[in-house]
């Protein structure tokens, strides 16, 4: 089904003056595999937004111009009309799911549109085939590790027989062997002539499949390419306009004998954790961290990486491994920082850990990370990347040696990556230690010296770059 | 064994009524009924604390409830009470949740021709309580890592601070899934006006009529009981 875009300008507020789209012309026929590139706040969910109906139907605002499924008009119809033919992705895997059970949620979709039991059935077995869905059936949808959800969330998509896929950001939270499933995924779409738009910081694993890459820059369409033809213009152009490297980069190194000899470094021993004895998640004999260096962790989501900065933090593990880490000092940055931001003012957030309250010095911090402007802002106000600076500066603030990073950079722009990468390395200036658990080659190399990776709770390859 | 959603809403209402108005021994024959279909959803850790803290609970309130115990000892009295009456009806609930599918809940609601407006918020209500669980977890461990605990000479001082630290992040975090959660169900064509199918068959079967029976067979026991004296 082709999807046309004609002169679409839309704002979230009153007035079309300030829109965050403006005179957007698209055409996107019928079986293509559109990705919709630019920096955080260009536009481009907004774009994918017009797509599935939820705009104009769902957020309110001032919208000029037509949106065509196919002939139709989405003004015209309603969510549940477009739900038929468009079928949405969205990036954050916990809040996109109405059932618990992952059966139940891949059928959600047909039950809504009255799909007899039967039909349904079958649509779910032939599903379940396609995607390699067995061993996720009658799982509780809370068990699930990330890329799991996503892939259940592609497949109940699936399962009402969309013409139309809109995915927005869906790798924001995936690993690199979940980015390829997901890969895979959108290649079976399009070889049944689906039509398929992707939102997406991440373009090296839609290399392949993409047909072309419309760039989206402060609500315009900018330029488009075919992904070979970005390729051609080499990173630094990609990287000059905001965007994230088509092309995987690479990570390689000598192994660290020399390196990890000089210096001081942090050392933890025996870090095992299970939930079963017979089954260790976690088995790791030795752990050393380089002391003011910047140290990331790699590998595979349910490797136990989550399960070791835990550790390390304290916030599982024995009686005397807790009070290891309290007495070194650790602090954890956590992927969703909301959770950890409590105060109704930047400035209490910085005070509240420390002992004892020392205003000038906590005005230091804030300077050195950029927040001076904002110390009697609510931390809620801010936006995410001043957010994270935040829960960095209370960490800053309660003098903890090592702080652990759980992906910083996931669903960031190139920009915004840099921005932390050079958050991450003022603080190792500062002294401080810093392990990174990340999925972000480009940041890795950009501000990592040291690199681990894990494999089923083992470290399996440790080197320095 | 699967009950009705129907059958369910029967058993949550007439184990409320049973359970907060009539005496002790309606209210354990009450009580059995979803403890015993709680087993069969395999959660036998629970029934079992529950049933040790219920039994406690609910005979050392019968044999204290006379006495005259003093200050410390009417405190002790009446958080019996509170358990004994209030923790049946969460079991209750607490079946219903953990046994009934989204969809399954909607089915039987617009059998019993409750319209779609009033179905879908209630049935968004019940997909968000594991969510407040988990949200909660987490920012307790963002706590933790602060330094914040629940019993130190800080929060002593000022008790309504772990309140707000709690809920703040909780209050904003649940927002934002609410909405996305929203937006998510009416692209997948969730709306008031659409007729539903429904995977699982919903239906009456031999397990429901026994449900039922057995309320009602309490019910008018205990309304013998009241007339006779």
């Amino acid at each position: 089904m082709k999807i046309t875009l004609k002169n679409v300008s839309f704002s979230y507020t009153d007035s079309i003056d300030d829109a965050i789209l403006k005179d957007i012309n698209l055409q996107i026929e019928s079986g293509e595999c559109v990705v919709l590139a630019g920096e955080s706040g260009s536009g481009k969910t907004t774009i994918s937004k017009l797509i599935n109906g939820l705009i104009p139907l769902y957020q309110s605002g001032t919208m000029a111009g037509d949106v065509l499924l196919g002939d139709k008009n989405t003004a015209d119809m309603t969510l549940a009309e477009i739900s038929k033919y468009v079928g949405s992705v969205f990036q954050n895997p916990r809040s996109q799911f109405f059932n618990v059970d992952t059966d139940s949620e891949i059928a959600f979709g047909c039950e809504n549109l009255g799909v007899e039991p039967e039909e349904i059935r079958r649509r779910i077995d032939k599903t379940v085939k396609d995607f390699h869905l067995e061993s996720l059936l009658g799982r509780n949808i809370f068990h699930l590790s990330g890329g799991e959800k996503q892939k259940i969330a592609c497949a109940s998509v699936n399962a009402t027989d969309p013409d139309i896929f809109v995915l927005d950001e869906p790798s924001a939270n995936l690993d690199l062997k979940t980015v390829d499933d997901l890969a895979e995924i959108i290649k079976l779409w399009k070889s049944r002539g689906k039509t398929v738009v992707v939102v997406e910081h991440r373009l090296h694993y839609l290399r392949d499949v993409a047909d072309r890459i419309v760039y989206v820059k402060d609500g315009r369409i900018e330029c488009e390419w075919t992904p070979a033809e970005l390729e051609a213009k080499g990173p630094e152009y990609a990287a000059s306009l905001g965007l994230r490297s088509i092309k995987l980069v690479q990570l390689g190194g000598a192994r660290a004998t020399a390196s990890e000899s000089q210096g001081e470094s942090i050392t933890f021993r025996n870090l095992k954790f299970s939930y079963q004895k017979k089954f260790p998640i976690l088995d790791i004999p030795e752990l050393s961290l380089p002391k003011g260096k910047i140290t990331a962790l790699l590998g595979h989501n349910g490797a136990g990486k989550s399960t070791l900065a835990q550790l390390v933090c304290g916030l599982r593990g024995s009686w005397s491994q807790k009070r290891a880490a309290r007495k070194l000092g650790t602090y954890l940055i956590m992927q969703d920082v909301n959770h950890q931001l409590f105060t109704e003012s930047v400035l209490d957030e910085v005070l509240l850990g420390m002992h004892p309250k020392d205003e000038t010095a906590a005005f230091e911090i804030l300077e050195s990370l950029n927040l001076k402007n904002y110390a009697e802002k609510h931390p809620m106000a801010l936006s995410g990347g001043q957010k994270q600076r935040v829960a960095i500066a209370s960490g800053v603030s309660s003098n903890r040696n090592l702080i652990v990073f759980d992906e910083p950079t996931s669903g960031l722009d190139y920009r915004q990556m840099l921005a932390v990468s050079a958050t991450l390395k003022a603080l190792a200036n500062r002294g401080k230690t810093l392990f990174v658990i990340t999925h972000d080659p480009e940041l890795v190399l950009n501000c990592c010296r040291h690199v681990i990776r894990m494999d089923h709770g083992r470290i399996v390859e440790e080197y320095s770059l | 064994m699967k009950l009705d959603p129907r059958t369910k809403l029967f058993l949550a209402v007439a184990a409320n009524s049973v359970i907060l108005s009539a005496p002790f021994a309606y209210s354990v024959l009450m009580v059995a009924l979803p403890a015993v279909l709680l087993l069969f959803e395999r959660k036998w850790k629970l029934v079992f604390s529950f049933f040790l803290t219920y039994s406690v609970a609910g005979l050392g309130f019968e044999y204290l409830k006379g006495m005259d115990l003093g200050m410390a000892g009417t405190l002790v009295v009446a958080t019996a009470m509170l358990a004994y009456r209030m923790m049946p009806v969460c079991v209750v609930l607490y079946y219903i949740m953990v046994s009934t599918r989204a969809n399954e809940f909607m089915a039987g609601m617009s059998r019993m021709h409750v319209p779609n407006k009033a179905t879908i918020p209630l049935t968004v209500m019940i997909r968000f309580f594991p969510t407040v669980f988990d949200e909660s977890r987490a920012i307790g461990n963002a706590m933790k890592m602060r330094g914040i605990r629940l019993f130190s000479l800080q929060t002593l001082k000022n008790p309504f601070a772990i309140l707000e630290y709690r809920l703040i992040p909780l209050l904003v975090s649940l927002t934002k899934i609410g909405d996305e959660l929203s937006v998510a169900a009416s692209t997948r064509g969730l709306a008031p006006e659409t007729r539903r199918t429904c995977v699982v068959p919903v239906g009456f079967h031999l397990q429901d009529v026994v449900v039922f029976v057995y309320c009602i067979a309490i019910i008018a026991l205990f309304a013998y009981s009241r007339v006779s004296v």
